[in-house]
């Protein structure tokens, strides 16, 4: 290229730029938003629109991650430097890795006004366990229950069971009809710690044990605990032939495709299975206890919340979505579409399932190992999980269990030490 | 690229083309020194060939392996380096709990899918290149088909399998049931006992054709003379295969060990999309690089760190790489040697 | 002689028998790439009822496959120039110049042949940060280029020494620089070793998984592993979506290779045959 048309072009290039035309134009501020919720995004997308139509110069990407690789992958992006704007954050100890590390930004009252007006209950999930500080808007609770199909139990003969004996029965008689009773698999881990908190508060006495176990005068060795996970091998024979290999993705295609009749999980179900099959007639009811006539317990928690990233180049855009967040039009657009028990105050629950997920939570109990024991490594939760994938392959006993999990929480949970 | 955009057939003057190398010591090319000036800008040169090679390599390679020896001795509070603590993290390791079973598991599991691996992906390599070798009607397209996964991501090699794989809607098991063999329909993935293995049947399928390749190179070099000579002798078949073929192909054998072993120990991204971070289910998977990931990026349900741990497992695995390695780069040379 | 024959069928057997081990499950993920969920739960060995190119065009979009595409390509091609400059220039002065320490250099470059670079992430992810290159295409370039070199100058140095001796010298007697005899003289001779070369890592790198997953955060800059396994995450339980972006990542390296096969089988296993 002859050096007159080089030097023509970059003059073009400059004037091109110097042009006032061109400055004018301020280009938007874009945020991204990193979550686990991959099957929310469409509402999330929705979500994110009126708040894009509220603010022109602000634009939010949402995007998920497979919920098994999101702690991981945040953990590594952040620690590069690097990361969402908005981060979509777990509770409890599942915040502290983060907030503590100082990846988070904190907020208060004065910067989310509309914080003020949470409950107490909600906000402690959102708080650093170190400082105390606010680091999120909190964003919905979570109920684990037990879906059943309503159709299935009606050809089937069946009604809710009112005591565990009744829950057995009902098993069996839709075994024999040739349906798979209940849709859950081993693969996973984390389903089977689901299943345990579907199914063991009744047993070990919900909240009571909570409260003695956490403040450390009996660990998990006791047989009230024990025995209590012990319940769950009763079930295994009502499950799929080969439910140690049926990951929660198959878990959610049996229950969906009505090939089996009850799904033990937790209440963000709800919008997704209508979603996928909206002819499947189904509500919840929570896992009986051992003698009918008494409320059972039902485990919940608060599930996350919505917090910014500490390096954030946007700081204000994000304080407006944040913001946004935490306002009762969008914890109502998120109850009405998802289906979800949003955190925000003064929401008004319509769905019927949900209400009835709302009723059952008047006697709620804390999800114990992701409330109580994930403040650090190895985790209640981890511990639960792989044993009891060696529990329900009939390799360990619930005493094993129990032992495992006590003594690898020792490691950093000092009233267990000596047990 | 330099000296691409010349036509084929080069520039400067023509020799013939370049007979293929062979490993055994050559003579170098003796430059003609000229006086020092000669021989200084030559120094200059040798610098700037070498430089960038050795630069690049050095600080993207040497110095992270080296590095990731020392920070095992230190301690971590999640990215940050604290103070030293020598040994600490290795004592953690092999004596706490839940970290020494979860090191001896990890470490057992490498051992399965390497002896898992040896027989079944090794030994059918080795039958399979005994019959291409023979030259059978078709063998160019057979080469060409078994090679095919090899060239496959692992992405999708594990994706398609777990999919397969499936306890109640995969191919596997339904093909099993067409097959009157519903008996053995299992969740090849979901049972302890089956998982690893069915992971490791998984792997040799895609790299099957890689030793076959190799054995059959091998098995084309050996000179036919010696083939010939012993058939004169009457020898069958078989014994000509296993006392003439085999003992040449040794360094292919070796070849193909060594990086059966370095494989099997370095395995992570096929256990890690069938069946995830934690290696389960109930850690029947989980093999010391899905080990190693999990202490140095984070759990799976809370994003902990433990690079402290996760470095101390680092260290444990180079020792054991590079030591076998240097034994077998070594025995290698040595039988290379006799047998030249 | 009557043994010889009866191998030849059961040969034949053998070899058919693993073919169609080999091919079956990918036939098997072409089909089902075209039909709905449903059909490939019920029907799974069928030939689709109805050719659902729908399912394509699904992925191509949502999962931004050219996107990704177009970020492997870049990268591979980037990391390949690198190792074929830096390896030939380091391999000819291996190859043909005697001084002290090319020993060494040689093994110290080939040390790297059986080092797992893996176990170093967490250095090279700090090192990233530092530099400022984490989450940029520069982080991966480098890592592959560097992680290529110890092959490239394997196979480059038994090159370059084989050529006759007395070619540069005599280049050298009419007074050509060194680096036009390296450039215009020794490179194109070696031309069969930077195929070889290329090959070796084009698949590996290409294919490649680890070191996106830990340098990658930004969907633009994702590479189609990495892309693909973001995709499986959200699809995971729309198997038709799955199996066409299966299928769909597949393709790219499945038609490269069927149509240069011999290539790809002598630069894959380049470094177990020696040449």
């Amino acid at each position: 290229m002859s050096r007159r048309v080089l030097v023509g072009l970059v003059v073009c290039l400059c004037v091109a730029t110097l042009d006032p035309g061109a400055v004018t134009a301020q280009p938007p501020v874009k945020l991204t938003f990193w979550s686990w919720r991959v099957e929310d995004k469409w509402a999330y997308d929705k979500m994110i629109q009126v708040f894009e139509q509220r603010n022109p110069g602000i634009q939010v990407e949402f995007v998920p991650f497979k919920q098994t690789e999101y702690n991981t992958i945040l953990s590594s992006a952040l620690t590069g430097g690097k990361g969402p704007d908005i981060i979509h954050l777990r509770a409890y100890g599942g915040l502290e890795t983060f907030s503590a590390a100082g990846f988070v930004a904190p907020l208060d009252f004065d910067t989310v006004p509309e914080l003020k007006t949470f409950s107490r209950q909600m906000l402690d999930g959102a708080r650093g366990r170190k400082d105390g500080k606010l680091y999120g808007v909190p964003f919905a609770s979570q109920t684990i229950v037990v879906y059943y199909n309503k159709k299935i139990f009606s050809q089937a003969g069946v009604s809710i069971p009112k005591s565990w004996d009744e829950f057995l029965a009902v098993c069996k008689t839709l075994k024999d009809k040739g349906v798979v009773p209940i849709a859950n698999g081993a693969k996973e881990g984390w389903t089977l710690e689901l299943m345990a908190g579907a199914v063991a508060p009744n047993f070990y006495g919900g909240t009571v044990f909570y409260d003695a176990v956490t403040s450390g005068h009996t660990s998990f060795k006791d047989p009230t605990y024990t025995n209590a996970l012990a319940r769950m091998l009763e079930l295994r024979p009502y499950m799929h032939l080969n439910f140690m290999g049926v990951d929660y993705a198959t878990m959610q295609q049996l229950f969906l495709n009505e090939q089996a009749a009850m799904f033990m999980g937790g209440s963000w179900e709800i919008g997704f299975f209508k979603a996928q099959n909206k002819a499947l007639d189904f509500d919840v009811f929570a896992t009986p206890p051992l003698r009918g006539g008494q409320v059972p317990w039902v485990s919940s928690f608060n599930d996350g919340n919505y917090g910014i990233n500490a390096r954030t180049p946007s700081l204000d855009a994000a304080l407006k979505f944040i913001r946004f967040t935490a306002t009762r039009e969008f914890g109502q657009m998120f109850t009405d579409m998802l289906a979800q028990t949003s955190a925000v105050p003064g929401v008004v629950i319509t769905d019927p399932i949900l209400k009835h997920v709302q009723e059952m939570n008047r006697k709620a109990t804390p999800y114990m190992m992701l409330v109580g024991f994930r403040w650090q490594a190895p985790t209640g939760s981890t511990l639960l999980q792989s044993a009891l994938q060696g529990m329900m392959a009939g390799q360990k006993t619930p005493e094993q269990v129990g032992d495992e999990v006590t003594r690898g929480l020792s490691a950093w949970f000092e009233p267990f030490r000596g047990r | 690229m330099p000296g691409s955009n010349r036509s084929a057939a080069g520039s400067g003057p023509r020799r013939a083309e370049a007979p293929p190398p062979s490993v055994a010591l050559t003579r170098f090319a003796r430059p003609r020194p000229r006086g020092l000036t000669r021989r200084g800008s030559q120094r200059l040169w040798l610098v700037i060939f070498l430089a960038p090679a050795t630069a690049l390599f050095a600080l993207f390679t040497t110095y992270p392996i080296v590095s990731a020896l020392v920070y095992s001795l230190y301690r971590w509070e999640g990215i940050g380096r604290r103070e030293l603590v020598g040994l600490e993290n290795f004592v953690r390791l092999f004596t706490t709990f839940p970290y020494s079973q979860l090191l001896l598991n990890a470490f057992w599991h490498n051992v399965v899918v390497f002896v898992v691996t040896m027989l079944a992906q090794n030994v059918v390599a080795l039958g399979l290149a005994l019959l291409l070798a023979r030259g059978p009607w078709g063998a160019k397209v057979y080469r060409v088909i078994f090679f095919l996964p090899v060239t496959l991501s692992l992405i999708i090699v594990g994706f398609l399998w777990a999919l397969f794989l499936n306890p109640v809607f995969g191919i596997v098991n339904q093909l099993l049931a067409t097959l009157g063999l519903a008996a053995l329909a299992r969740p090849w993935l979901g049972d302890t006992h089956t998982a690893l293995v069915t992971l490791t049947l998984v792997n040799a399928w895609r790299w099957l054709g890689f030793p076959t390749i190799v054995f059959l190179a091998g098995i084309n070099a050996v000179p036919d003379e010696y083939l010939e000579a012993a058939r004169l002798d009457g020898a069958t078949e078989w014994q000509v295969t296993r006392h003439v073929v085999f003992p040449l192909l040794a360094s292919a054998v070796t070849i193909i060990v060594l990086l059966t072993f370095i494989g099997s120990f370095n395995w992570f991204e096929l256990p890690y999309i069938v069946q995830g971070v934690s290696g389960g289910p109930n850690r029947s998977t989980d093999v010391l690089g899905l080990f190693f990931y999990r202490m140095a990026f984070g759990e799976v349900d809370t994003g902990l760190q433990d690079i402290g741990v996760g470095s101390a497992i680092a260290v444990l695995m180079f020792i054991l790489l590079v030591t076998v390695s240097v034994f077998a780069a070594g025995w290698l040379r040595r039988r290379e040697v006799e047998l030249a | 002689m009557t043994k010889r024959t009866l191998w030849m069928p059961l040969g034949q057997l053998v070899l058919v028998l693993n073919s169609v081990v080999v091919l079956v499950p990918l036939l098997i993920m072409m089909l089902s790439a075209f039909k709905n969920t449903r059909e490939i739960f019920q029907n799974a060995f069928d030939l689709p009822v109805v050719w659902r190119w729908e399912n394509f065009t699904r992925v191509w979009v949502e999962a931004k496959f050219a996107l990704y595409f177009r970020n492997s390509v870049v990268i591979t091609l980037a990391s390949i120039v690198v190792i074929l400059v830096l390896g030939a220039m380091a391999g000819y002065a291996l190859g043909r110049f005697r001084f002290g320490g090319n020993d060494l250099l040689y093994l110290y470059f080939l040390s790297g042949l059986m080092l797992p670079l893996r176990l170093g992430i967490i250095p090279l992810f700090i090192l990233m940060r530092n530099l400022r290159l984490l989450d940029t295409p520069w982080a991966l370039i480098l890592t592959y280029a560097a992680s290529g070199l110890p092959s490239a100058v394997f196979i480059l140095t038994g090159f370059f020494r084989a050529l006759p001796s007395d070619l540069d010298s005599a280049a050298r007697i009419d007074g050509a620089s060194e680096w036009l005899i390296y450039r215009r003289v020794m490179l194109p001779l070696v031309r069969p070793a930077l195929i070889i070369v290329a090959v070796y890592n084009l698949i590996p790198i290409w294919n490649d998984f680890f070191f996106p997953l830990v340098f990658i955060h930004s969907d633009r800059l994702k590479t189609v592993p990495l892309g693909m396994t973001a995709f499986f995450g959200q699809y995971y339980t729309d198997w038709a979506t799955l199996f066409a972006g299966l299928t769909l990542a597949a393709l790219p390296v499945v038609a490269l290779y069927v149509l240069l096969s011999q290539h790809f089988i002598r630069g894959l296993t380049a470094g177990a045959l020696k040449g």
